[in-house]
């Protein structure tokens, strides 16, 4: 409780500690910033080939498990799903480039899906007769084409005690074509992220696009991770299906994965970035914050709802939010605005 | 049809003209033929998290407020009445009338069964018809749909669009011609504001005669990925569409379009204005008592007011998160700003802050 009062204390520190007059990243020198996007470029590339290679495993160990399934084989798939889910989660801030083309992003990850499309394209899959092929995939929608997918066929509780269960044949060429198309995803993008290197570093715009895009990752664990499944938004209910990855418990390694994410391929070049505006102070805070975040892992590697179900259990679920809510504040609130970067209230809404 | 088009457009020219006569005596700065009352209202995002519908006096001071249950995008005054409506932003499952002097709740009306608005609307001249820009969301359908305000607002007509993702409508200066950008974006409820369609979009400037329902004229931008959202018409007839570009950020295509004399072509504002715009415009209009034109970019945080006949950059100004424009007397023009600034831009003068409030204003001002 203490730890929760000064915590929020703090948050009040900080949002009052604003400098009205910042000028622009973009106005920096820039060939200081064609350093900052080489740094980024070949982080997130690293993180990209991490994905590209946990998501071959992902298809290979599905093909491996189909072709002689075993409890063992669905135990080492499930692993494998959760290796490559946690790879994605790592890179799941960038939202620009490769990514967006053909909605990559919504390929990898449909969510949320409050209607449960996840579901309802399954059952509509495993009915008919066609064959489930790569085309099949691609002309179904994002909802089939993802981790989503995977997980739902892997770890649903109902889906797995009904007679479509794994090793179920038709159940299991839809998770060979699933899987296959998270690899061709993986490997492309991978790839492709290459080919875009010169545009980014060459263009200075891409330096705001890339602080942006890590204060939206961040924006989104808080409200949309966290506290929507906490009861904290809405209608004040609890509850793990606001949550991602509730079918295989996951939604809290994976906010683990976005953090650990975000530090390795966002982080360094963005200290570099506040050293150079003469933030080093800042600098330091936000590197700071980043591990009272990462501390409350491997502790909270558990599934979600019983945190939700239990007070108790809640209060170490809440401490991990007011982490993550000082994180949020450093970054798209104090090191923001001394940067002049804006994200708006029509700025990101796409009409 | 490309003869009608012209000859319908050259006889909408010469009406515009008489409208220049009109609003050349410090009437309302308009462009449309009439408007209520003197202010300009748009939807509001509040600090605690909800939504309004509020109105504006031209010096900055806020009217009314009137709250709605979700954010609400663009709408229109209801001619020759104290009426404005609003529309909830995309996808949008109803539209306000409210009173615009009070900000008193009227009508609430829900979207068809299977359709959405898609956040603009605009009226017939003598205020009775109101046509809505909207969706099916099924087969991905742009419509306009007809509403009688005589009658409580009952649906009395569908136009077809042939083709997806409508936004902003307008109405020529004939009176007659709906100008309706075409965005070619597919989307569906179900699937938040996922873009499903970004390879084979087919955005178009749609020209709809308003009493038949037919298309009479559609101008296609030089790429399929310029997202033809939002458009305005001079009293002269001459008409300008904004793009949004889907394409990568650092490519720099045009992102206005303008039709006159029977020709569609694209307006190049030059690489370093280019720069300022991400690619992304949120409003367009032309001064109805000047030839100038003003542009407002949310992600470019840049407004910029140039003229129509030739490209010219005019004045520039840096606000961020700005998207709201309309036209005030005088000349010059309003932005408003998702940081609830209210900013006067012209030709000639630097633009200046006329208002800050605690709100965040949505897209569009009417």
């Amino acid at each position: 409780m203490k730890r929760l009062i000064s915590s929020l204390s703090l948050c009040l520190t900080l949002s009052l500690v604003i400098s009205p007059l910042a000028a622009a990243v973009t106005s920096t020198a820039d060939d200081q910033g064609t350093d900052y996007r080489k740094q980024w470029h070949s982080d997130i590339s690293t993180g990209y080939q991490t994905l590209a290679a946990q998501s071959q495993a992902l298809k290979d160990q599905a093909e491996t498990y189909c072709k002689a399934p075993s409890s063992e084989g669905l135990k080492q798939t499930r692993k494998a799903w959760l290796d490559a889910f946690l790879a994605w989660q790592e890179v799941r801030f960038v939202d620009f480039g490769p990514v967006e083309q053909g909605n990559r992003a919504w390929q990898f990850q449909f969510w949320p899906d409050p209607k449960n499309l996840t579901a309802r394209k399954a059952s509509y899959l495993l009915k008919d007769s066609a064959p489930v092929t790569a085309e099949k995939i691609s002309e179904s929608g994002v909802a089939v084409q993802g981790f989503p997918m995977a997980e739902y066929l892997l770890y649903d509780q109902t889906f797995s005690a009904g007679s479509n269960a794994l090793p179920a044949d038709r159940t299991c060429s839809l998770l060979v074509a699933v899987t296959r198309h998270i690899a061709d995803n993986g490997a492309n993008l991978a790839n492709d992220w290459k080919g875009f290197e010169s545009n980014y570093v060459g263009n200075q715009q891409y330096t705001d696009t890339t602080i942006r895009a890590a204060m939206a990752g961040l924006e989104i664990l808080e409200e949309r991770r966290l506290a929507a499944p906490m009861g904290l938004r809405g209608n004040g209910k609890r509850s793990v299906y606001n949550a991602d990855a509730w079918r295989s418990g996951t939604s809290l390694i994976a906010a683990e994965a976005s953090v650990r994410g975000l530090k390795n391929y966002f982080l360094p070049a963005f200290s570099s970035l506040l050293h150079d505006r003469k933030q080093s102070g800042l600098a330091q805070d936000i590197e700071q914050q980043f591990d009272e975040v990462l501390a409350n892992f491997p502790e909270l590697d558990r599934p979600m709802a019983p945190l939700l179900a239990d007070d108790n259990a809640f209060r170490s679920l809440q401490s991990l939010y007011i982490d993550i809510t000082q994180l949020t504040a450093l970054v798209n609130d104090r090191a923001a605005v001394e940067l002049g970067i804006v994200r708006g209230f029509n700025s990101s809404d796409g009409d | 049809m490309h003869e009608l088009t012209r000859r319908s457009l050259i006889k909408a020219a010469l009406a515009g003209g008489a409208a220049v006569t009109l609003t050349g005596c410090g009437m309302l700065p308009e462009k449309a033929a009439y408007k209520g009352a003197r202010q300009y209202t748009g939807a509001i995002g509040l600090a605690d998290g909800s939504f309004a519908v509020g109105a504006i006096a031209p010096d900055g001071k806020m009217l009314w407020q009137s709250p709605v249950s979700t954010r609400c995008h663009s709408g229109c005054n209801r001619p020759g009445s104290a009426e404005v409506l609003f529309f909830e932003r995309r996808p949008g499952w109803s539209f306000y009338v409210l009173n615009s002097r009070t900000g008193e709740r009227l009508h609430h009306i829900q979207a068809g069964e299977g359709e959405h608005f898609v956040g603009h609307g605009v009226f017939s001249q003598d205020g009775r018809f109101l046509y809505a820009t909207a969706s099916r969301y099924d087969p991905g359908e742009g419509i306009v749909a007809v509403y009688d305000s005589q009658q409580d607002y009952q649906r009395v007509n569908t136009f077809e669009l042939n083709g997806t993702g409508p936004h902003q409508l307008t109405l020529h200066p004939d009176g007659r011609t709906l100008i309706v950008g075409l965005g070619g974006i597919l989307t569906h409820p179900d699937y938040d504001r996922i873009k499903l369609n970004l390879d084979t979009m087919k955005p178009a400037l749609v020209l709809v005669d308003s009493q038949s329902g037919a298309t009479i004229g559609r101008f296609s931008p030089s790429h399929h990925q310029l997202s033809t959202r939002h458009v305005d018409v001079a009293p002269d007839g001459t008409i300008y569409a904004a793009y949004q570009y889907q394409g990568p950020a650092h490519e720099l295509p045009p992102l206005i379009a303008r039709y006159r004399h029977g020709r569609y072509e694209e307006i190049d504002l030059g690489e370093s204005v280019h720069r300022k715009l991400g690619n992304y415009i949120a409003s367009i209009v032309a001064h109805p008592e000047n030839d100038l034109v003003a542009i407002a970019s949310p992600i470019g945080g840049t407004a910029l007011v140039f003229n129509g006949l030739s490209g010219k950059v005019l004045e520039q100004a840096s606000i961020a998160d700005c998207a709201g424009v309309e036209a005030l007397a005088g000349g010059d023009f309003l932005v408003s700003s998702g940081r609830g600034k209210l900013v006067r831009i012209g030709k000639g003068q630097p633009a200046r802050e006329i208002a800050s409030m605690p709100v965040q204003w949505d897209h569009h001002l009417v």
